[in-house]
């Protein structure tokens, strides 16, 4: 009986297969690039008039504060942009996908917009854009600028970071420790950091400078979960450091300066440009953040005393009265911005195809969206700037950092090659 | 719950009846016809998405299967099921890979690598049972717990083994020189892939899996692991062998949840430890209450609804009510999926002991149909 | 040495808050038999509580605000999803525990948003410093809780009649419920209190050194499974034991670090569970555990 009828759905499927298949919609066709009026070239991601763009965000996960800002910041990029007038003629539109820092989420998000967008001006989590990164470099080629900054992402023609990557912002924060904070060859430095891309990334950096500069590094791994750092202040003043770099979280950060602070342990910490949020200011840890505590950061602060700075402060707190203004507004509107410009640069030589913007990105070799840092975006196997910006927090400037010291890549900096 | 097995024997005894009164292949035999046909259509029809979305729930169902065997079925609570998923998904790697990004890699035929590693996660399986067979309940179930964070220890810190945290790329699985990559295939003008070409593998799988699992529960097994669920100490007073059974369906499970780790990590084309997090065993667990304990058809309900929901709802948020998209305020689609996951979780225990199968099942009960949930695939 | 001494007293002082999560699971257990994975909400939503109200209304009295939200939360809980399901099985009561937690943490994660809550406790951030080894007040105010909440639970359950009335309940609720108990009414009381000492652990796991109560301070309640587990779930004295057990480890497995690098780093979180897994092979029921008995 179970045979009969198992051949019977086989014969069925198998005919039914072969007459459905001739009229589906996948069937292939030739649609390649087409030719606009005005004799644009254009490609995947446009019709009509629009230009979609995909963002893969998390807006509910453990990067949700990052997420929310940075994607808010794109929407306000677009909206300006499409007011004006839009792309040579194109309106932008964004799509946005929350993935919660889900990897199956995020690849999934990846799949279904991939076919449809131009590319991506944000994606968060460099593991999950590791996790497609065969698929952009092998038939998508759409440009992917990451909201993350580890150099194990450097190298594609395609995805593209933007800004110094942790380890190049870590040897700058070392430097800056060096130069005006007193430590000095032979001393030793307490670097604690999270597990994953972007502690073992920033590790990486912490450690060609100890062997530039003579330093022992004195490490301390913790995980996202870790909240309270009373263990590790009390491990990295048993070993004698006389400085601390932390590359981990705004909470960890906060825990780890309030320790030190308590138990007179007074030497000078600075951490990388994740590892601040001016939500801080308004707790307990607001005071020993502002005494002894710098942070490292690869552009400069929301707050900082530029037009474009300002024109943006402005038009944010018109979108999202309710939202903080932090460092993730400035990452995203930079983000966005650059690939406009890649758009623009991509019109002027009428080819919108994924090549074509491709190919406009590396063109690009001086673009300053106004904080600060000059990004070149003209060789992929490098991060698009080696300069960082020192800051501390302040309750009273806009966004809670004010400027230390301005952009500046150290000479370790400019010497280092990611991997080396 | 146990009455779901109960029903299960009654029908299984009460079937060839009811067969001999339907000359005619039943209405069942059509829908399992036209459901075979859709099944095989649906790579000619779908873009990526949706097959890959497919192919997620299909390699959850696998899992999902394994641990209700468990659980479900001989009432043994496992929190560590992401951890044999990962054995799974890293140990093909492992065996598949050629060495050539500098991992380490035996570079052995990828189907062979398939069947280790499937194997190793049954190894590691077995190796947890000397506690696995100490611990009942809630303790079993919090000991589990502790495979998740010695996994997520080893997949970050064993770099050579497991690339460390961004993960290391999965070999294509090659079978009778097809190899289920990316390099385009057509078949009847239409493109293959890979999610096409894994989906066919995928069902096979699953189809296999079903089948045994199903032979496992019916049997002399499946009586025994319901014994030893409702009354551990009476079925070894009759002659159960329990702590031999407890090992085994731990092991059988354990490869159950590997092979739905190769088959994710061919999806995924790349593992990432992140993945096989707590979040995930949760997950798993979620599916089999939500389908239905100790059945395979209530696991593959189960791992349908809770791979696809949150898709579907983020592919549609445009369109529904009170969801919205993120970044303009209300609740996102994201937390809306976890809403209702979590509502279903509750709703299904409290006003559907049995799980969804048992919806499908009293809607059915009109005479003749004679379907019930273990019986169907 | 004097690191030593730090590490073992932070250890201590972390354990206790640790301890006091666990006699959340351990009341819970005892009562209903059933393992509490919702208990990280319960955390979360007193902490929540504490953390809105303290401004308006000063922070002791938005502390037991805290405690009776969470303590409402709980017994809500019980009345709503428990008490209605029919099976016998504790394993699934478990996992529909996790559906509550589900719900419960999202919805509150939602409201917290991207925030960091301060919780406003008179301790601050000062230090008790006594020769080489320097204290957290906070740390100092939490054990003293703990200790005295255990004690008291200790007593309770061996003298009051809801005490006793719940431990006939786990040892076998037909004999009970025949003896006039009202099993509801027993297990809606443990919920309810378990809500609150939620809420007083979540004023401990948010104030220094941790800057505040924010979406994954609900994750900590993970690290008190191990504690309630290699304490024995039906032991208050193991809740305590096994609270201090796994705060040390950690604190210890923190401090070290750099000589353990064989086992790779960031063992932290790890080692808990590694002593939970090697006392549950020697003592499978946890150290303080009552052994099933076998009734047949």
């Amino acid at each position: 009986m179970r045979t009969t009828h198992t051949a019977k759905v086989a014969a069925g499927a198998l005919a039914a297969l072969l007459v459905l298949a001739g009229c589906s919609s996948k069937a292939k066709d030739d649609d390649g690039d087409k030719q606009s009026a005005g004799g644009v070239k254009t490609g995947d991601g446009i019709s009509g008039k629009t230009i979609s763009l995909g963002v893969l965000t998390d807006m509910t996960g453990v990067y949700a504060t990052l997420g929310k800002s940075v994607t808010q910041a794109q929407q306000l990029y677009v909206k300006q942009v499409n007011a004006s007038g839009g792309v040579c003629g194109y309106k932008l539109s964004l799509t946005v996908r929350d993935h919660g820092y889900d990897p199956q989420k995020a690849v999934s998000g990846y799949t279904e917009l991939a076919p449809k967008v131009l590319g991506f001006t944000q994606f968060i989590g460099s593991p999950f854009v590791a996790a497609v990164k065969q698929r952009i470099d092998g038939q998508d080629k759409g440009l992917v600028l990451p909201q993350a900054w580890s150099a194990t992402l450097l190298g594609s023609p395609y995805i593209r970071v933007i800004g110094s990557t942790y380890d190049i912002e870590t040897i700058n924060a070392i430097d800056f420790l060096m130069k005006e904070k007193g430590l000095k060859k032979g001393d030793k430095i307490g670097h604690v950091y999270f597990e994953g891309d972007y502690g073992e990334n920033a590790l990486a950096g912490s450690k060609y400078m100890a062997k530039k500069a003579g330093l022992q590094v004195v490490e301390q791994k913790i995980k996202p979960t870790d909240n309270d750092m009373t263990g590790q202040v009390a491990a990295l003043k048993q070993a004698k450091v006389k400085a601390i770099v932390i590359s981990a979280g705004p909470r960890q950060a906060a825990s780890l300066v309030g320790v030190a602070a308590a138990g007179k342990f007074p030497v000078p910490i600075i951490g990388n440009n994740s590892a601040f949020a001016p939500q801080l200011l308004a707790t307990q840890a607001g005071p020993a953040l502002t005494a002894n505590y710098y942070v490292a950061s690869p552009s400069l602060p929301i707050g900082a005393d530029t037009p474009q700075a300002k024109k943006l402060v402005e038009d944010y707190k018109a979108a999202y009265p309710k939202d903080s203004l932090d460092n993730g507004v400035v990452a995203g509107w930079t983000a966005a911005a650059a690939f406009g410009e890649a758009l623009k640069k991509a019109c002027a030589a009428k080819d919108l195809t994924r090549e074509g913007v491709d190919k406009a990105l590396l063109t690009i070799n001086a673009f300053d969206p106004g904080f600060g840092i000059t990004q070149d975006f003209s060789d992929p196997k490098s991060a698009s700037s080696k300069q960082s910006v020192i800051l501390r927090p302040d309750k009273s400037a806009v966004g809670g950092m004010k400027v230390v010291r301005e952009a500046e890549a150290s000479s370790a900096a400019e010497g280092y090659t990611p991997g080396s | 719950m146990s009455d779901v097995l109960a029903r299960d024997e009654t029908t299984g005894t009460t079937r060839p009846a009811r067969h001999r009164t339907l000359r005619l292949p039943g209405v069942r035999t059509w829908v399992r016809v036209a459901g075979a046909v859709l099944l095989l259509a649906l790579p000619f029809y779908l873009d990526r998405f949706w097959l890959q979305a497919g192919l997620f729930a299909m390699a959850a169902a696998i899992g999902a299967i394994g641990l209700n065997l468990l659980t479900g079925a001989t009432g043994q609570l496992s929190m560590g099921h992401a951890f044999f998923l990962a054995v799974g998904a890293y140990g093909y790697c492992v065996f598949a890979a050629d060495g050539g990004d500098g991992l380490t890699g035996l570079g052995l035929p990828s189907w062979l690598a398939a069947v280790l590693a499937v194997l190793v996660a049954g190894v590691a399986g077995g190796l947890f049972s000397p506690i696995a067979g100490r611990l009942r309940g809630a303790y079993l179930g919090i000991a589990t717990l502790a495979l998740i964070f010695i996994g997520q220890h080893v997949l970050f810190n064993a770099r050579d083994l497991t690339g460390g945290f961004n993960g290391r790329d999965v070999p294509p699985l090659s079978l009778f020189g097809l190899t289920f990559d990316d390099r385009e295939v057509v078949v009847a003008a239409v493109p293959f892939g890979s999610a096409e070409k894994l989906w066919y593998a995928g069902l096979v799988l699953l189809l296999g899996c079903a089948l045994f699992a199903r032979g496992v529960l019916r049997g002399r097994p499946g009586r025994a692991m319901n014994a030893i669920r409702d009354h551990r100490i009476a079925a070894g007073v009759m002659g159960v062998p329990v702590a031999r059974y407890r090992a085994a369906v731990f092991v059988l499970s354990s490869m159950y949840a590997g092979l739905a780790g190769v088959l994710l990590a061919l999806v995924f084309q790349r593992t990432v430890p992140d993945y096989f997090g707590i979040t995930l065993s949760l997950d798993y667990l979620a599916m089999i209450v939500i389908g239905g304990l100790g059945s395979v058809a209530g696991a593959v309900v189960g791992a349908v609804f809770v791979s696809l929901l949150p898709q579907l709802l983020t592919r549609y948020s445009d369109a529904l009510p009170l969801v919205s998209d993120p970044g303009t305020g209300g609740i996102a689609p994201g937390e809306a999926a976890r809403y209702l996951y979590g509502a279903a979780v509750v709703a299904v225990v409290l006003f559907l002991p049995g799980g969804l199968v048992r919806l499908a099942a009293r809607r059915r009960v009109s005479p003749g149909s004679g379907a019930t949930p273990g019986e169907e695939r | 040495m004097s690191t030593f001494a730090e590490l073992l007293l932070n250890g201590i002082s972390l354990g206790s808050v640790y301890a006091l999560i666990a006699l959340g699971f351990v009341v819970i257990f005892r009562a209903t038999e059933v393992v509490n994975f919702a208990h990280a909400s319960l955390l979360l939503a007193g902490g929540y509580v504490t953390a809105t109200l303290h401004d308006d209304i000063g922070f002791w009295p938005a502390l037991l605000v805290g405690i009776a939200g969470a303590a409402a939360v709980g017994a809500a809980v019980e009345f709503l999803v428990m008490r209605r399901y029919r099976g016998s099985d504790h394993s699934v009561l478990a996992i529909v525990t996790i559906g509550v937690d589900i719900l419960l943490t999202t919805e509150l994660t939602r409201r917290i948003g991207t925030d960091v809550l301060a919780l406003g406790d008179p301790w601050g951030d000062a230090v008790l410093t006594v020769g080489p080894v320097s204290l957290a007040h906070t740390r100092i105010a939490a054990f003293v809780a703990a200790a005295l909440l255990i004690t008291a639970f200790l007593l309770v359950f061996r003298y009051t009649s809801w005490g006793v009335a719940m431990r006939a309940a786990a040892e076998s609720p037909e004999t009970a419920a025949l003896m006039g108990v009202r099993l509801g009414r027993v297990s809606l009381g443990a919920w309810a209190v378990a809500g609150g000492l939620a809420a007083v652990a979540a004023l401990f796991l948010t104030v220094f050194p941790t800057p505040g109560l924010e979406r994954a301070t609900s994750l900590a309640a993970l690290k008190a499974f191990p504690a309630a587990i290699l304490g024995g779930l039906d032991s208050t004295t193991g809740a305590l034991v096994g609270g201090l057990l796994v705060g040390i480890t950690e604190s210890l497995a923190t401090g070290y670090q750099s000589d353990l690098t064989f086992l790779g780093r960031g063992l932290g979180d790890l080692a808990p569970y590694l002593v939970m897994v090697a006392i549950l092979l020697i003592r499978p029921a946890g150290l303080f555990g009552t052994k099933e008995l076998a009734r047949v």
